[in-house]
């Protein structure tokens, strides 16, 4: 509850500040809206927002299952020889540091404009962070724990699940932390350049259409919607997550 | 965990100070900027200009090349922005002092404060929707899954589709679901390939290009959608820039007036001129600026009438109350007042 009150003390804050910025220096409404004029905006545009909020999350939590589910494959393989591990290495060396935006071209070339070309975008952005991380968690799990584990007598998927996964489980949080964040980039990112789709689209396509139709509370109204639910997915279900595993495990220092 | 607390005040802070830091550099451009102007009353300087590309900016790149502008002593300074969207917000930040851009962006813009008005008409040329589909003959036959391409929410294109659409139809807005975002080049690409779109509402030179093609039909002509010609674009004027610097204001509206002209009359220089930076052949190019229903003005035409319309269909909050509200002195010297009743030149201000 605490916690809660200084995270709304916080919002209140730059709220005010907001205001005293704004009209202290008498910026016009066109480039310094109003948090009232914002906060109006989300409001009598609820319900597209909220359509196209849900949108973007259905399209990125598919994106993030067909994703971690490449990553998955990709960690086992490159467990399961040094040759595939080289090859996975090299992938992830020339594609990682390729921005998903920059595909676009090519995903809009090979899928048509749409969903599926955005989707892609987005399973390539997130996928090669979770590559990363799940690799360099199996990596990273003690050699001493998995023998301990061994002498216990464990093998196989148990030794996966009660040893190999508790070890790695921070790498693979952190990983998922990154998908999560650069999926949702790449979703508003890929509808913010190209607006590709019509009656479909997610909250990409909604900042588009206020930017052009110059309704600046609009943008920022969706601007905040992303915010909040980036906020709304840390706190709800990263926190809790690493509450009860990591934390509960004493992997990590609380 | 009281370590904690205490980075985050200190987060905070860093961030407020950012801040202030930031906002005081913008207020002392602001000065800047005021300073600039005042100098620039004195010497008659510069004027910024948004350097636009396309067969419709003809006549301004002849100007940057020619250089219509300096024998009035101004000098231009080209800028080069990314979309129609940047133009428009670099010219509420008061960044450019001129800016084309069609009547309804404009519109929108002028809706939500944007402090510039219409120094010029710029150029009537055709726009319409064009489709490959043989079985689309009119608006009635679009069905859910046929994609029409415009250029951007908010575009001449797509208000000209929903004027057709509320004439034909009833509801200007029946096919938003159908609409697609695609810049022309990209839509062109799309169509030509028939792949993604079916339709596609575009400008010369693409539309000659798919129209060249067999089977290419134009579905609705942006005249008759509207009622008469309009300015596809309009040329527009900052307050900031009028208001401070009227000798550079006449000058530029006039080199304007001098770059169209010599278009018109040099039709064939100009295709030479350009060809390059079209980068394609100097006879097609020639071909384009030669096609029937181009007509490069600076008149102003129908610059009333999308606004009517606009409000109605929710575009806009407002529609202006006169001209004034709209174009500076030179346009309405142009259209005029006529006593007991609207004259020729200001009939043809409204769509019908």
């Amino acid at each position: 509850m605490r916690d809660f009150l200084s995270k709304m003390a916080f919002i209140l804050v730059i709220a005010i500040l907001w205001e005293l910025i704004r009209l202290t220096g008498g910026y016009p409404k066109l480039l310094f809206p109003g948090v009232s004029s914002i906060i109006n905006a989300l409001w009598i545009e609820r319900w597209d927002i909220m359509s196209k909020t849900m949108f973007s999350l259905k399209i990125i939590g598919m994106g993030l299952v067909v994703a971690i589910g490449l990553a998955m494959f990709g960690t086992f393989i490159s467990m399961s020889g040094k040759f595939f591990a080289e090859i996975v290495t090299d992938l992830m060396a020339i594609m990682h540091p390729l921005p998903g935006i920059a595909i676009l071209p090519v995903a809009i070339l090979w899928f048509g404009i749409g969903i599926k070309a955005i989707l892609f975008v987005i399973v390539f952005s997130a996928v090669w962070p979770l590559i990363n991380h799940f690799y360099t968690g199996f990596r990273s799990i003690p050699v001493n724990q998995l023998e301990v584990g061994r002498n216990l007598g464990l093998t196989g998927w148990e030794l996966a699940l009660k040893v190999m996964l508790p070890a790695s489980f921070p790498h693979i949080l952190s990983g998922l932390r990154t998908g999560w964040a650069r999926a949702w980039q790449a979703s508003v990112a890929a509808e913010l350049v190209f607006g590709a789709a019509g009656g479909q689209g997610g909250l990409g396509w909604y900042l588009y259409k206020k930017r052009f139709m110059m309704e600046t509370p609009g943008v920022f109204a969706g601007m905040l919607i992303i915010v909040l639910i980036g906020i709304a997915v840390e706190y709800l279900i990263f926190a809790v997550v690493e509450k009860r595993t990591v934390k509960k495990w004493k992997t990590i220092i609380n | 965990m009281f370590c904690f607390k205490g980075q985050r005040v200190v987060a905070v802070m860093l961030v407020l100070v950012l801040f202030a830091a930031l906002l005081s550099g913008c207020r002392q451009q602001d000065m800047g900027g005021a300073q600039v102007l005042a100098d620039e009353k004195e010497k008659l300087s510069t004027i910024r200009v948004a350097k636009q590309f396309g067969l419709v900016y003809a006549p301004l790149m002849v100007a940057e090349k020619i250089d219509f502008f300096s024998k009035y002593g101004l000098e231009v300074e080209w800028l080069t922005l990314g979309s129609g969207g940047a133009v428009r917000e670099a010219m509420a930040a008061n960044e450019l002092d001129v800016a084309f851009m069609g009547i309804p962006p404009y519109l929108i813009g002028w809706d939500k404060g944007l402090p510039a008005k219409i120094a010029a008409g710029y150029v009537v040329i055709p726009v319409s929707l064009v489709t490959y589909d043989s079985n689309i003959k009119t608006l009635e036959d679009f069905k859910p899954e046929h994609k029409i391409a415009v250029p951007s929410p908010g575009s001449v294109q797509h208000i000209l589709l929903s004027m057709a659409l509320k004439k034909q139809l009833g509801d200007p807005n029946v096919l938003d679901d159908n609409l697609v975002a695609l810049p022309h080049p990209d839509g062109a690409q799309a169509m030509l390939a028939k792949k993604d779109v079916v339709a596609h509402f575009t400008t010369p030179p693409y539309l000659f290009e798919e129209l060249d093609q067999p089977g290419y039909r134009v579905v609705v002509d942006g005249f008759d959608a509207f009622g008469q010609d309009f300015n596809f674009n309009v040329g527009l004027v900052t307050e900031v820039y009028h208001d401070n610097n009227p000798q550079g204001y006449g000058a530029f509206v006039q080199g304007l007036n001098e770059a169209m002209n010599w278009v018109n009359e040099h039709k064939e220089e100009t295709a030479e001129l350009l060809a390059p930076e079209f980068k394609i052949e100097k006879e097609k190019l020639l071909k384009y600026l030669t096609a029937e229903g181009v007509n490069y003005t600076t008149a102003p035409y129908g610059l009333m009438g999308f606004a009517e319309f606009m409000k109605e269909a929710g575009y806009i909050s407002k529609v202006p109350e006169s001209l004034s509200d709209i174009a500076w002195e030179n346009i309405l010297g142009q259209v005029g007042k006529r006593e007991g009743g609207p004259c020729t030149l200001e009939k043809i201000q409204w769509s019908k």
